[in-house]
């Protein structure tokens, strides 16, 4: 296990070294930020003086030296639009896409693993097909049609949930998240089913394929011959097979929930990571993008290195494969 | 996108909104979002929303940029390089402090040197020598040469109180601990990328108020935003999309406030190198002469816009042809100059004169998120130039922050573009648009084509030196007509834009597209 964590940790540094590059570059070839920043009437000597103030007369070379010089020494740079340091920014605007993000995952567990389940047990009958046709409808209505159609039914027709931005934050135990209070809970309704949509349908799919697979292998056989009932089978021994492809999948899909829920967060005004990155590329600014990018990158080498941790968690056989 | 907002608009007609503003409270939709409360962080449009609200300036301007005294009542120029600017009586900070000599002279101070300010206000205040207080509410000033639109700029500067602004940090406005002025609102909190709100000041000096309670929310998508007012959740909404206000407006309990902004699109040429870049012949060779340095060409070329059609059609009705710089009723325009009129066979003559009778080839470009319909209008374009015969090899459409490094890095022959005047005058935009790029001067500063015009130049600088402001919009006019007589940009509409909001609501549309709560009321 140490070795195996020395490794990965070995790796992420690379991983993020390399992204550090590719992304500053990329960033850098887009556009001119003095342009999207000046004020529209803006005298020539304004100008020189922002293009001076955010150090952009340099040479490529000299502003990535600094960068990384500069991150080294845990500075990611300061938002040119803002005027603050990029990662207040983005942490800032983490617990809005946290909370977001998980309610979203819990719903497309909570409706997902049953329905899969359901499924997978009774295939090829009638609810099978309502449940699998379903699912078709959550992968292919694109999440902008959905939410807007969301916003239409339950804000501006049925007048029951609200349709933009976040609600009153509410705080429990030193934590502060709009899913204390009931105005939170109700804003963040109609975005996270926007968000879980699709994941439910990916889930319902994973399960009820797992349980397909599962059910005729040989140790159902043995458990239900050893009179088990069928609730212990299906809910202890299946189960747990059928989560390893689960906890892969929802992992990554939790960091691409995490990093670009841009869509959900741009319709319902969401106050998170992803509206802010679409707006800084959209503006170029430059520090945040790359900071932010940064972040991402960080945070999927966690979870899947928590994937990988949970994989020995649930399956005897990683364990033994490891320490043979 | 499109089927989206057809879809949003169609289901949207059949239901209607009935909800009220509730009680005296009011909650904007806005487009856009301010990078920080600083009101002199940067002069952009998105935080000069929020800095109008709580913080004055010495002058403010009414709804067709003519400037009006705010917290200066008078000012006068002793001689041609002193101004004394009197002081509003009895204006108060949100603090409970009065307004003082001292304060003003801070924040002009101030303005010039707010750290990594990424629009600053330091031209505003660059005209400045000295100052100094007089009494208590009179302010000297000494300028480094005579500059006959010195409240022009130094009035647009926003006031602070020194004793609290001295030493305060970016944070300390964003927390509100420095976010203390005079305006007609004071900040309660801003939480953002979500909402802002703000609370009447009861001591304000100027209006009274009609809402107790304000809260901004920053809906950046236009759907979402428009969804919002027709849910209820919103009473007041920014930015409307053109092709939503047919439908607002057939909603009973809903009103579109409109109004010609001065932000005028034009089609800029390159008329000053010898060769250009997306110039063609007829059979896409390269042309070693550039068609568009003759007059003529460019006068064609203008003939051959239906400026009508396409604000019809593309803009929804959403534009106001356009021939010059600013529209009727901001000074320094010219009635006399009109928009060309669509004449196909003219253009055509005027081709022949040149030595083009069988035209040449162009490529067009152009950003398609700027603003409603600047793609559509390109292709538009592209279509009316094909009719006068010349051979259109494409009309390119970027996004707007990769656009604008090629238009102003003269990657393209001919590309759309918008300039949004905010100033009591066209001199500002004349000056930064048209005038010949010098750096010293400081003139010229949008002026991406290069174009030069001597004789212009100096009709701009005689008309700028006037200190009569009845002979110094003469002279904008007359610069007007010389400049726009030799075709430096094609202008093509001046933008529409538009509000909505609650029928219980009125809303002073403006030219200069600012969303500011001072300017709603309850209808009475």
């Amino acid at each position: 296990m140490t070795v195996f964590v020395i490794r990965r940790f070995l790796q992420s540094i690379a991983v993020l070294a390399v992204t550090a590059i590719i992304v500053f570059i990329g960033v850098y070839a887009i556009g001119d930020p003095a342009e999207m920043l000046i004020a529209p009437d803006a005298s020539a000597a304004e100008r020189a003086q922002v293009v001076a103030s955010l150090g952009l007369d340099k040479p490529l070379w000299e502003q990535f030296g600094t960068f990384i010089w500069n991150a080294l020494h845990g500075d990611l740079g300061r938002s040119f639009v803002f005027n603050r340091p990029s990662i207040t920014l983005i942490l800032e605007r983490l617990p809005a896409t946290l909370e977001l993000t998980l309610f979203g995952l819990c719903l497309a567990l909570i409706i997902g693993i049953p329905l899969g389940l359901i499924s997978g047990l009774n295939p090829n009958t009638a609810t099978d097909e309502v449940i699998m046709t379903g699912s078709i409808l959550g992968f292919s209505l694109p999440s902008f049609w959905q939410g807007m159609m969301l916003i239409m039914i339950f804000s501006v027709w049925l007048g029951w949930l609200p349709s933009t931005g976040r609600g009153q934050v509410g705080e429990l135990l030193g934590i502060h998240s709009s899913l204390f209070t009931l105005d939170g809970l109700k804003h963040l309704i109609l975005p996270a089913i926007n968000l879980s949509l699709f994941k439910v349908s990916l889930v319902i799919r994973l399960t009820r394929t797992g349980v397909r697979e599962t059910m005729p292998l040989d140790f159902v056989k043995f458990a239900r011959a050893k009179g088990l009932s069928e609730n212990r089978i299906v809910f202890v021994h299946v189960f747990k097979n059928i989560l390893i492809p689960l906890i892969t999948v929802i992992g990554l899909e939790l960091g691409s929930m995490l990093a670009f829920a841009v869509v959900t967060e741009t319709i319902f005004a969401w106050p998170g990571i992803g509206k802010l990155l679409i707006d800084s590329i959209m503006r170029l600014d430059r520090p945040v993008v790359v900071a932010y990018l940064l972040v991402i990158v960080s945070l999927f080498i966690f979870i899947n290195f928590v994937v990988d941790v949970l994989y020995s968690l649930v399956d005897p056989r990683v364990r033994i494969g490891e320490a043979s | 996108m499109k089927p989206m907002k057809l879809l949003l608009a169609g289901v949207a007609a059949a239901v209607t909104t009935m909800n009220s503003v509730y009680a005296a409270d009011l909650t904007i939709g806005s487009a856009t979002e301010p990078s920080s409360i600083d009101p002199l962080f940067s002069r952009t449009g998105n935080n000069q929303n929020v800095a109008q609200a709580i913080f004055d300036r010495l002058v403010q301007t009414d709804p067709a940029i003519n400037m009006e005294p705010a917290l200066a009542v008078s000012w006068t120029n002793t001689d041609p390089l002193t101004w004394q600017v009197k002081l509003r009586e009895g204006v108060k900070f949100h603090d409970g402090n009065p307004l003082t000599a001292e304060d003003v002279i801070f924040s002009l101070a101030r303005a010039k040197d707010v750290p990594n300010s990424p629009a600053p206000f330091s031209g505003n205040v660059a005209s400045i020598d000295s100052m100094r207080p007089l009494d208590d509410l009179t302010v000297e000033f000494k300028t480094k040469k005579p500059t006959p639109d010195f409240m022009e700029q130094i009035g647009f500067v926003y006031i602070l109180e020194k004793k609290v602004a001295e030493g305060a940090t970016i944070e300390d406005y964003n927390s509100g601990k420095a976010a203390i002025g005079t305006g007609a609102y004071k900040f309660k909190a801003w939480s953002p990328g979500d909402n802002l709100t703000l609370t009447k000041n009861e001591a304000y000096w100027g209006n009274s108020q009609d809402f107790e309670n304000v809260t901004i929310k920053f809906i950046s998508n236009d759907a979402s935003r428009v969804a919002a007012l027709r849910s209820g959740s919103v009473d007041l909404i920014d930015a409307v999309p053109p092709r939503d206000v047919k439908t607002l407006e057939g909603i009973s309990g809903l009103k579109v406030f409109s109004i010609a902004s001065s932000r005028m699109i034009y089609l800029a040429l390159d008329s000053v190198r010898d060769k250009s870049p997306f110039i063609t012949d007829k059979d896409g060779k390269p042309l070693d002469k550039n068609p568009l340095k003759d007059v003529k060409v460019r006068q064609a070329l203008s003939q051959l816009i239906n400026r009508q059609l396409i604000v019809d059609r593309i803009l929804e009705g959403s534009g106001e042809p356009a021939g010059q710089l600013v529209p009727n009723g901001v000074a320094g325009n010219d009635p006399s100059v009109k928009a060309p009129a669509y004449d196909v066979e003219g253009a055509k003559k005027l081709l022949a004169e040149a030595g083009y009778t069988d035209g040449f080839g162009i490529t067009l470009h152009t950003s398609n998120d700027r603003f409603p319909g600047d793609a559509d209008t390109a292709q538009a374009l592209g279509q009316m130039f094909a009719r006068g015969g010349l051979k259109v090899n494409g009309v390119v459409a970027q996004p707007y922050n990769v656009y604008t490094k090629g238009a102003s890095g003269g990657d393209f022959s001919a590309f759309i573009f918008s300039l949004g005047n905010s100033t009591p005058t066209s001199a500002t935009g004349l000056r930064n648009l048209l005038m010949t790029v010098n750096k010293e001067a400081g003139t010229g500063s949008f002026n991406r084509t290069k174009y030069s015009n001597p004789a212009f130049d100096e009709a701009m600088r005689a008309a700028t030196a006037e200190f009569d402001a009845a002979k110094r919009i003469e002279g904008l006019q007359k610069a007007t007509s010389l400049v726009f007589s030799d075709v430096p940009v094609i202008p093509l509409f001046w933008q529409k834009v538009h509000w909505a909001g609650k029928a219980n609501l009125t809303y002073v549309a403006n030219m200069t597209e600012d969303t500011v709560p001072t300017l709603a009321g309850l209808a009475k």
